[in-house]
């Protein structure tokens, strides 16, 4: 089974191909497929009928019993015999059925394939959920196939309505299906049927499971899916929602009948719902002027039928179910592939522009009409052998309550009034001489361009109708295939009735012919009937529904997103700094054990410093200036930086110091882009909201911090710092052997996050290019104002400045200066393993120097200090960190392992070389790239932006909007 | 075995930085850099493959980077978990890169782009992707995070377009507060315990008072769960990822809310697994499902529409957490993994439909099935399985929670599977209405054929209209695409084997022994 599974997806992959090489004929070669799929099944024929079944097991999900596990069993064989059949006549129909030019054969002989194996698949499965993957990708193909090409609005919106409802119904399926398998603690659906449990959780678990059957057998109210996938191709129809996939349903509901049908909530849902389809079906039918959706009601009305016999639950009413499941696959998907030739030969399927095809077409109105009887139960056909199987069933059993088996009978009875009725209307519309309005006019005889199908394309249709008027004579070969299955049910009636055409002349008979009267009756009486449909118009209100459910998802979903998909980043902010609040702060007044002794500071001088930080804070959100807001807090990094150095961390207060420095520059480079005020549009109820929010967020950060503060028991780890920083990190300095040994993969990460700032920085300044060339002073560059920097003269391009923005003094200054620093920070540097200081401290104060030589000299004079691309400072930088990461693994020792080198060396004595310093060396050059890179972007490059304003010259044209936008 | 982890383990982070700093040296030569980046990412993935073959064979290993003993200095783990997240993240990154290579040279990169900023920026996202899972101390783990959050702000920003900046805002600043509120927790965490290696803390935590306990995971949990979109912190992701280039798109939507979901999972396992917070995380999954779907429901752009499901399905892995059985995890994990490669696939698909269509905008496009049925197949298939369609990889993560749920029973879980199943039907309602749209329904003007008739007027001659459209779609772009694809399809077929990684993973996740044994050895340190 797994192999005839595999030929259906390869040959759904390759139908494509084959429809590209051969044309339409590629269905003849396709309908092999299937064709061998029911040469197997006859084959396994002979096992089955003799109570074995055929057994595959692949295992697949194992975790989630999720396995392979293929059974064959007689009501598997029977359903799955009708499927292939069915399949592979529906393929040698459309070879014909297409024109040979039609536009996505192809697309269609794959998807079609591919669902014939999936609703193979579906039969043989015994494992529950693999029923179920089945099951679901026989929705997804049906909606692939109903909406075809896509081009038609009405196929787009139906296949999206079948998937929608199919898939609803499938995923409570799911659900369910997970509930019963856990409460019996088996997903095969052998085992499960065998050893059902109860209880409620199998209760609710059946009644989801029969979700999806209804959804998916369209029984009321969800069948108006059906009758709206119409628009598919009529093979599609035939196939799809005649013989197979509507019929999923009931197979299901037939495999769990004999396990779960005393469930309760199983008899009303399922008794209840088919007949009231069955009715509905019916009478909708009546009403329809196209063939195909006359057939659709139909075969909404006799699944109808099929869910009531098969849901009932006991032996009699079952062997009639699967006695007209059968029969309903031969004849419905005969009329379908009946009325596709009609539409072929004639151009239309609407009965009042056709007439007098019966005897234009004498075969295919014979095909037809022989299915139609079977339709409508008349003998000898094998539509009237299951209808008097039913009837029976439930005249003598079918359920244990007498007044609900006849009221049953009654539903079923007056059901088939219907069907006689239909099968009239359609008979007459399609093949009679007069069609009821005729409102094509007489002069526009479509018959006259008659397209007359071939042999070839009647051959389906003419079998498929053959065999059913074979089965009903011979119906009782067919009681091995049906007795089995039945036989795993109870039976209420006292004996058990076999299949056959002549039972004698009991009251079964008298029941069929009450209903072929009847239908006729109806049919003859059609204007009246007509006239009450419009009066009445049952049902179109569950399509509208679905339309309505539809457009209530799309306002609630547009309501909901529009109330928390505000768009704007307050809203956002306050709602995280919301939940923080509510979360942690619940817990905290809450659950939260506080300290017996809080000790606030360890010397005042915290506390003023506390204050001062404080108070810049709040100063900085009423400030409107962004220069002076910009300066608070910097204030407030400082303030910070002075707890440092309270707590006795130099290091800490010095690189804090350093960044605070660094940053306060960067602001100012970019504030002179944006406005000098902060404009204030907030109302005072948001201020008010925010000023609450950030005042419960403070209160909770302390709280937290002294609850947190106060739970220490254990000793923290950096007690052992100093030891070992010394005795295995060759340091003294804790700072530093933390940053570049203890923690070097921190540091090493987060020079490279400063690589990526540095990087980024430039990406938003620079748009097009980072790679250019160094803006220097000397050579060929000349400034914007013409003016031509010497090259002897030390801070040479500040001259290229125009005068009002020089400085004597900062030049003066700077002329000292930066040489000085340059050397400290290469100082800092190399002492930072044990005294204060490092690649981190030390690349700042380099930064610092060039910052200085910029604000002095201008753009030119940085090209002039730092004549280097800082993409190359920052690639190399982190190649030397990087490098040291790798070398320790390939000298065999840990990543970022360090090494202790010591010699003495003759001009220097003692020297003690630790190999992190080369790390540090790298953390120092990546500082000083960041520097750079900023400078030039913020700086220089606005600077040129600014320049360029001044003085349009559109032959340095840079992204001049972009970067602007890049800044506010 | 012990010599080949310990050499193993630090270069999925080590070779993209110093694949990085190649690429900012080589930056004049596209070409270069280029190869230099695929090689890099095709050796992490070799590298991380090679660790979950371990690990699964193994159980956990740890090794420390710079030799210092346990407490002291920083450890990296590897256990199953984190080893599968490797994998699954370098083998997106590494498709990823393809796919802009192609993008690339497509567009002419050499001279419009910044190609000096792409790839070092890139490569260093995955270094810190990479060290997010690897790490096994939590300023470590932070680190990570925030390195390839300064990554994201790059490739987010990239090209500095107006709507990228507007974006970019909303992302940076609210990533920052979720890394402040991390941080924050962290000093609570040292301030409380006097460690940040987890393992340690997974033995220190639980010696503090429950009410402290729950404070810091609470605080950890609103930092992780501003990462991982879980609602209501998630409002800050359709806004921001929708606007960024394809390829950043694809892999910010398949990788990086998923380490915060990563995160979620480590911290609630191995350092508070008392599950103290399962019920708040089980409501905030079933908020983060429903009203993200709705969401994409209410969406007529297909990378926003798109950006919503990544939001929703967060809450499928967080329900898988807040079960806290191994079931739940094993579904959360696997989970995880599925929702990494669908995410990119389907982003990457739609780049292919913006390039094809000119927009992405449901409500313009039109016809795409017909003109590029490749295209069709590239995006339907990774829908379907987003849906969670059976038997894809979707269905596959989504049938372990649900069975997680109802094995655990209780109303909750009873209300969450509800909740789940209904989120797949409204994904599948938001993406076959894009299908409907996009692919199905025809153009009203066709645009495109103008389009290219201005570009090419002679073309017309010998190919057809439809021979040339398929021409406009790079071939490398595909390529990468349909190999995604191919994955996902892979993660169907394999998916037992793939299960029962995850399966193992949860078991590990829930013992928490082999964790801190590969830490500390047998003996367990205060």
């Amino acid at each position: 089974m797994g192999l005839l599974l595999l030929a259906h997806l390869v040959a759904a992959v390759l139908a494509p191909v084959l429809v590209r090489w051969w044309g339409r004929s590629a269905y003849y070669a396709l309908a092999l497929v299937p064709a061998a799929g029911f040469g197997w099944l006859l084959a396994q024929l002979s096992t089955v009928l003799d109570g074995g079944t055929v057994d595959e097991r692949t295992t697949w999900i194992p975790a989630l019993d999720l396995d392979v596990t293929l059974r064959l069993d007689v009501l598997a064989l029977s359903v799955a015999a009708l499927v292939t059949g069915v399949g592979a006549l529906v393929f040698v129909y459309c070879a014909r059925y297409f024109e040979p030019g039609d536009e996505g054969l192809g697309r269609f002989a794959g998807v079609l394939m591919a669902f014939a194996g999936s609703m193979l698949g579906l039969v043989v499965a015994d494992d529950m959920l693999l029923l179920y993957v089945f099951w679901e990708l026989t929705t997804v193909f049906s909606f692939l196939l109903i909406g075809g090409s896509g081009a038609k609005v009405a196929g787009r919106r139906a296949a999206q309505q079948a998937l929608v409802v199919t898939t609803a119904g499938g995923l409570a399926m799911l659900v369910g299906l997970v509930m019963v398998g856990q409460a019996s603690g088996s997903y095969l659906l052998s085992e499960v049927v065998a050893n059902p449990g109860s209880g409620p959780q199998v209760t609710v678990g059946i009644l989801l499971v029969l979700a999806g059957a209804v959804t998916k057998s369209a029984m009321v109210p969800f069948h108006f899916w059906l009758p709206a996938a119409m628009e598919a191709p009529t093979p599609t129809s035939a196939y799809l929602h005649a013989a197979a996939m509507v019929k999923a349903g009931i197979y299901l509901v037939a495999r769990l009948a004999p396990g779960f049908a005393d469930t309760p909530g199983w008899r009303p849902v399922l008794i209840g719902l088919g007949l009231a389809t069955m009715l509905l079906g019916g009478y909708r039918a009546l009403r329809q002027y196209d063939l195909k959706l006359l057939l659709a009601f139909g075969t909404v009305s006799q699944l109808g039928f099929l869910m009531v016999l098969l849901g009932t639950g006991s032996r009699e009413a079952a062997a009639a179910g699967v006695a007209m499941l059968l029969a309903h696959g031969l004849f419905k998907s005969t009329l379908f592939l009946c009325v596709g030739v009609v539409d072929h030969a004639c151009g239309t399927r609407d009965l009042r522009e056709i007439s007098g095809l019966g005897r234009r077409l004498p075969v295919l109105a014979v095909t037809a009409g022989l299915a139609a009887a079977s339709m409508a139960g008349l003998p000898p056909l094998l539509g009237f052998v299951g209808k008097e199987a039913a009837f029976t069933a439930f005249l003598d059993g079918g359920l244990e309550s007498r007044t609900w088996a006849l009221l049953t009978l009654l539903g079923l009875v007056l059901g088939s009034v219907l069907t006689v009725a239909y099968t009239a209307r359609f008979l007459w519309g399609a093949f009679g001489s007069g069609g009821a309005v005729r409102r094509c006019a007489a002069g526009e005889p479509k018959p006259a361009h008659l397209h007359r199908p071939g042999p070839a394309f009647l051959a389906a249709p003419v079998l498929l109708a053959a065999l059913g008027l074979l089965a009903g004579p011979f119906s009782s070969l067919l009681e091995p295939l049906v007795a089995p299955y039945a036989d795993t049910l109870p039976l209420v009636a006292e004996e058990a009735e076999e299949l056959k055409l002549w039972h004698g002349l009991q009251p079964a008979l008298l029941l069929s012919l009450v209903t072929v009267l009847g239908g006729l009756a109806l049919f003859t009486g059609r204007d009246a009937v007509a006239r009450l449909q419009r009066r009445i118009a049952v049902d179109a209100s569950a399509d509208e529904g679905y339309w309505h459910t539809m457009r209530g998802l799309d306002r609630v979903a547009q309501t909901s997103t529009r109330s928390t998909q505000r768009g704007s980043l307050p809203t956002y902010l306050g709602v995280i700094l919301t939940v923080l609040v509510l979360l942690p702060g619940s817990v905290l007044v809450l659950h939260a054990p506080w300290p017996d002794a809080v000790r606030p500071w360890d010397t005042p001088v915290q506390a003023l410093v506390g204050v001062v930080v404080l108070g810049s804070a709040a100063l900085a959100v009423r400030i409107r200036q962004r220069l002076s807001a910009v300066l608070v807090v910097g204030v407030t990094g400082y303030g910070v930086g002075v707890l440092f150095a309270l707590q006795g961390a130099p290091d800490l207060a010095l690189t804090q110091f350093l960044v605070e420095t660094l940053t306060l520059v960067t602001f100012v480079l970019v504030l002179r882009k944006l406005p000098k005020d902060i404009s204030e549009r907030h109302r005072a109820k948001e201020r008010t909201a925010r000023g609450v929010i950030a005042l419960a967020v403070g209160a909770l950060m302390a709280g937290v911090g002294v609850v947190a503060l106060g739970a220490r028991t254990a000793t923290p780890v950096s007690v052992d710092f100093p030891e070992q920083a010394y005795s295995f990190g060759g340091g003294e300095n804790i700072v530093n052997v933390t940053l570049v040994d203890i923690r070097a993969w921190d540091t090493l990460l987060e020079i490279s996050l400063l690589v990526v700032v540095a990087t980024g920085v430039a990406s938003l300044v620079f748009i097009r290019q980072r790679t250019g060339a160094v803006a220097r002073a000397t050579g060929d560059t000349r400034s914007a104002r013409g003016r031509r920097a010497p090259r002897d003269r030390w801070l040479a391009a500040s001259a290229t400045l125009s005068p009002q923005r020089r400085s004597v003094i900062l030049e003066v200054v700077t002329r000292v200066l930066f040489h000085t620093i340059v050397v400290l920070s290469v100082y800092l540097l190399f002492s930072g393993h044990n005294v204060p200081g490092g690649g981190f401290a030390g690349g700042l104060v380099a930064g610092l120097a060039l910052v200085l030589r910029y604000l002095a000299g201008g753009r030119y004079e940085l090209g002039e200090a730092a004549p280097v691309d800082p993409g190359k400072l920052l690639g190399s930088g982190l190649l030397l960190a990087g490098t040291t990461g790798i070398a320790g693994l390939l000298l065999g020792v840990d990543a970022l392992q360090t090494t202790i080198l010591e010699r003495t060396v003759p001009v220097l004595g003692d020297v003690k070389l630790v190999t992190s310093l080369f790390f540090d060396m790298g953390v120092y050059l990546i500082v000083v790239g960041l520097v750079l890179d900023v400078l030039r972007s913020l700086g220089a490059q606005i600077d040129a932006d600014d320049e360029h304003d001044e003085d349009p010259d559109p032959a340095e044209g840079q992204a001049l909007a972009t970067t602007a936008g890049g800044d506010r | 075995m012990e010599d080949l982890i310990r050499v193993l383990t630090p270069l999925p982070v080590l070779l993209p930085l110093l694949g990085a700093a190649g690429a900012l040296l080589v930056g004049r030569h596209p070409r270069t850099q280029r190869v230099l980046s695929i090689v890099v990412l095709s050796g992490v993935l070799a590298v991380s493959v090679a660790l979950l073959v371990l690990a699964d064979d193994q159980g956990a290993t740890s090794v420390s980077v710079g030799g210092w003993p346990v407490p002291l200095g920083i450890v990296l783990v590897v256990d199953r978990l984190s080893a599968l997240m490797l994998v699954v993240a370098n083998t997106v990154t590494l498709g990823v890169l393809v796919f802009a290579v192609g993008q690339g040279m497509a567009d002419g990169e050499e001279t419009d782009t910044p190609l000096s900023i792409f790839h070092p920026t890139y490569l260093v996202l995955v270094a810190g992707v990479s060290n997010a899972f690897l790490a096994g101390d939590l300023f470590n783990l932070y680190v990570g995070f925030e390195v390839l959050l300064a990554a994201s702000y790059v490739l987010l920003t990239l090209g500095g377009t107006a709507g990228r900046i507007r974006a970019g805002i909303t992302y940076v600043v609210v990533s920052l507060m979720s890394s402040l509120v991390f941080l924050a927790a962290i000093a609570l965490v040292y301030a409380a315990t006097g460690t940040v290696n987890m393992a340690q803390l997974a033995v220190r935590l639980g010696e503090l008072p429950a009410g402290t306990q729950l404070l810091l995971q609470s605080m950890l949990l609103v930092a992780f769960g501003i990462k991982a979109a879980v609602f209501p912190l998630s409002a800050w992701l359709p806004d921001s990822y929708p606007t960024a280039p394809a390829p950043v798109t694809a892999v910010f939507a398949g990788l990086l809310t998923k380490v915060g979901v990563y995160a979620i999972i480590r911290t609630n396992t191995l350092l508070f697994p008392d599950g103290a917070l399962d019920d708040v995380l089980l409501w905030a999954a079933l908020a983060t499902m429903v009203i993200g779907i709705l969401g994409a429901v209410a969406q007529t752009d297909i990378k926003r529409m798109l950006s919503f499901t990544l939001v929703s399905h967060i809450g499928y892995m967080v329900f898988g957490i807040a079960l806290g059985t191994t079931a739940g995890l094993a579904g959360a994990v696997f989970y995880v993994v599925h929702h990494i490669a669908i995410q990119t696939t389907l982003f990457l698909a739609t780049g292919l439909v913006e390039r094809r269509g000119g927009t992405t905008n449901t409500e313009k496009l039109g016809g795409l099935a017909k003109a590029s049925p490749l295209l069709a197949i590239l995006f339907f298939v990774p829908a379907m399985n987003l849906a969670g369609i059976p038997p894809l990889s979707g269905f596959i993560g989504k049938l372990g929670l649900i069975e997680a749920g109802v094995a655990l029973g209780g109303a909750g879980p009873y209300v969450l599977v509800g909740g789940a199943v209904l989120t797949s039907l409204l994904t599948l309602v938001a993406v076959a209405r894009v299908w409907g749209r996009a692919f199905w329904r025809p153009r009203a003007v066709d645009t495109a054929e103008e389009d290219l008739e201005a570009i090419r007027p002679a073309a017309g001659t010998s190919a057809t209209t439809a021979q040339l459209q398929e021409n406009r779609l790079p071939r490398l772009m595909v390529a990468a695409t349909a190999g995604f694809v191919v994955v996902t399809l892979a993660l169907t077929v394999f998916g037992g084997v793939l299960y029962g990684v995850a399966d193992r993973a949860a078991v590990d996740l829930v013992d928490r022994t082999p964790y801190l044994e590969s830490v500390f050895g047998l003996q367990v340190i205060r």
